[in-house]
């Protein structure tokens, strides 16, 4: 391939040189060979001045490197270039805005490149307000875009928290279904709860009603059985008496155990009696101020004697104005059945003592202690409970109803004290009463 | 291996040789710049020869302004296409901005590459003193707008039309023929990411010989650019060349032939 050597300058046709269109030809060095005048004119030379002058010299530094990029490679491959925007550079360096066209030929055994160059000033007033519209065109599409994609971002976010709004209203769902359920549950129970409510007024009150019942019958009962019992103490009197004729040593025995059995059987229904007045809620109390020394003066002779003849001695303490407010009677029947229980339960040769105090403000207590048998612990709570002895064996070999301490309790209970036990077994007993004190 | 780059760069392989030959076009034309350089090569090499995505006939659907916004894109363009073809000890020759994707690519996968030619390289265009990049920030812009003003008169509006219009695919056709770059958007971006690029950091960790091809009066890319390249770039060799311009590929094929020629003939000898 032959490469491209300047062509000498030669005139141009007159007619060329002053047509309406710039002209110039330039060797593939870049070297112009041909300028017409009003090429020369539009940049600012004198006539023939560009011919000889390089190709960059009337570009500018933009154009250079379109030239360099992309106009030189468009003519030297497929020989020509159609309007093709360009800035030349006028001689006094002002911006000069042309469209060229481009044709590559070979002349005289080099190639030339030869350049029709109309100047543009009116057109490119256009294409920049064009261009200018088309960025701000853009810009704007650039930026519905970035809107687009923020909508979008944020419509993401939007549903994203719906979904966890809708998984928060699942939960809340699932939680209002629970408490719900709950509730359900609750309702449930109340409705159990006051059922059972409801059945337990009414046992309480079947109850009450079996209670009285019960005393009525029990009062009605002792009744009618110490009647005959009466009779039957009456009659054995009138035998043991003679009336109806002499009695020999074996009926006398026989009448002595009647006696006896009439004797319990009626103690056993004044019991009962009496523990049916007091649960049916008929007793009296006669309060006054009992003072405890005196009261131990009016009992202990009545049990002293068996004491003594069962080889037990019974000791007393009991500070002077020690007061309780209280139904004496009611007192001494406490007292002497803690006494006779205590006589029942203590093998010959032990102790029995009674104590006595104030305790705490509005309070006095008596004790009475024993060195019995004792109450095994599990027994303690049962013992104040009707018709139970501590030991079924002892039942057998004790006298009584197992009516006395139930009877007892039930009593200082009814006088604003109560009763309590403290046992070590085998060694022994204490029972103690307290009452409230002199008023 | 990624097929799909040989259709989409449009690949074309010719050559009776082994050794790859593949050649990177420059900024605003395409692989048919090669024309009169890549033949001479066709006897010694497997030549191959590529359009950059948004080119020359590359696949104008696979254009991702993200990707190439950088020039890592088009270095990417340059391995995929390697990998599309299991190369091995390639020559890359490289014009211009290509030259700076040679160099990217070089230094992501050094084992593929045998010698690097890079014909006008400038790893950055701008001046950045004491650097000298031959232009100013304002020159760049001179050329971006002149883009566009090339662009608004025709192809801005004429070229997306005539691309859409499936009765008359020559007309497409005809357009791609009429001028390098397809797509003047892509163009205009391509010019940005040339430009406004700077690899010089890029340079001293390559590790693959190259050949610094050096135009004379050389506007694109001054000489003193070029010194620079050759003095940052280890095992590098500098010729300047009698070419002017910045395409001796096109304006003097001869001449770029032979010294690429004499710079790979010992290593092919050995």
């Amino acid at each position: 391939m032959s490469e491209a050597v300047g062509a000498p300058a030669r005139a141009l046709d007159p007619l060329l040189d002053h047509a309406p269109a710039g002209f110039l030809s330039f060797a593939d060095d870049g070297t112009i060979t041909l300028a017409n005048a009003t090429l020369a004119e539009m940049l600012g030379y004198a006539p023939g001045e560009l011919v000889g002058r390089r190709l960059d010299t009337v570009l500018t530094t933009g154009a250079r490197l379109f030239w360099q990029t992309h106009f030189f490679p468009l003519i030297r491959m497929h020989g020509r270039a159609d309007e093709v925007f360009l800035v030349l550079r006028g001689a006094g360096g002002g911006d000069v805005a042309v469209l060229a066209n481009a044709v590559r030929r070979e002349r005289a055994g080099a190639w030339a490149n030869d350049c029709v160059v109309v100047q543009v000033r009116e057109r490119r007033k256009f294409e920049e307000a064009l261009l200018a519209a088309r960025k701000e065109a853009e810009r704007a599409r650039a930026q519905a875009e970035e809107h687009a994609e923020e909508l979008r971002a944020a419509n993401e976010q939007l549903e994203e928290q719906a979904v966890e709004l809708e998984l928060s209203q699942e939960q809340l769902r699932e939680q209002a279904t629970e408490l719900e359920m709950q509730a359900d549950h609750l309702r449930a129970l109340n409705d159990e709860l006051t059922e059972r409510g409801i059945e337990l007024e009414r046992q309480r009150a079947a109850a009450d009603d079996a209670n009285r019942a019960k005393s009525s019958f029990l009062a009605v009962m002792s009744h009618e059985l110490r009647t005959p019992l009466n009779a039957i103490a009456g009659y054995v009197q009138l035998m043991e008496m003679g009336i109806h004729g002499p009695v020999t040593d074996a009926q006398r025995e026989a009448l002595d155990r009647i006696g006896r059995s009439q004797k319990h059987l009626l103690r056993l229904i004044n019991d009962v009696l009496n523990l049916a007045r007091i649960e049916s809620g008929r007793v009296e109390y006669m309060l006054e101020d009992v003072e405890l020394g005196g009261l131990m003066a009016d009992v202990t002779p009545m049990v002293e004697p068996q004491m003594l003849s069962k080889g037990l001695a019974l000791e007393m303490e009991i500070p002077p104005r020690t007061v309780a407010r209280a139904d004496r009677e009611k007192v001494q029947q406490i007292v002497i059945n803690l006494l006779s229980n205590a006589l029942k339960f203590t093998p010959p040769g032990g102790r029995v003592r009674v104590d006595a105090g104030r305790a705490g403000p509005g309070v006095v207590w008596l004790s009475v202690a024993d060195t019995g048998i004792g109450i095994p612990p599990e027994k303690q709570v049962s013992v104040f409970d009707p018709f139970v002895q501590v030991d079924m064996s002892s039942t057998r070999r004790s006298e009584g109803s197992g009516l006395g301490l139930a009877i007892s309790r039930d009593l200082a209970r009814g006088m604003g004290g109560d009763l309590s036990v403290a046992s070590t077994l085998g060694a022994g007993s204490t029972f103690t009463l307290t009452l409230p004190a002199e008023s | 291996m990624p097929v799909e780059a040989l259709s989409r760069n449009n690949v074309r392989v010719s050559g009776r040789g082994t050794q790859p030959m593949l050649f990177a076009h420059g900024f605003g034309c395409d692989q048919n710049m090669w024309r009169f350089v890549a033949p001479a090569f066709e006897d010694d090499y497997q030549v191959v020869l590529f359009d950059y995505v948004g080119s020359g006939k590359s696949d104008l659907s696979a254009y991702d302004p993200r990707r190439y916004a950088t020039l890592d894109g088009y270095a990417q363009d340059v391995l995929d296409v390697v990998h599309a073809l299991d190369l091995r000890d390639v020559v890359l020759v490289a014009h211009s901005v290509s030259s700076m994707v040679a160099v990217l690519a070089a230094n992501r996968e050094p084992e593929r590459f045998e010698r690097l030619v890079l014909i006008g390289p400038s790893p950055r265009y701008v001046n950045d003193p004491p650097y000298v990049g031959g232009f100013e920030r304002a020159d760049i812009d001179g050329l971006l707008e002149m883009m566009e003003h090339n662009y608004i008169g025709w192809a801005g509006f004429l070229a997306p039309a005539i691309m859409k219009n499936p009765d008359r695919p020559e007309l497409g056709e005809e357009l791609t023929e009429s001028f390098c770059s397809t797509d003047p958007v892509i163009s205009r971006r391509f010019a940005e990411a040339t430009f406004l690029s700077d690899n010089r950091d890029d340079l001293p960790r390559v590790r693959v010989p190259a050949l610094i091809l050096q135009c004379s009066d050389d506007m694109v890319a001054p000489t003193e650019v070029g010194e620079y390249v050759h003095g940052q770039m280890p095992g590098s060799t500098f010729r300047q060349m009698n070419a002017t311009g910045h395409c001796p590929h096109m304006s003097h094929p001869e001449e770029t032939i032979e010294l690429i020629r004499e710079y790979l003939q010992p290593a092919h000898a050995a």
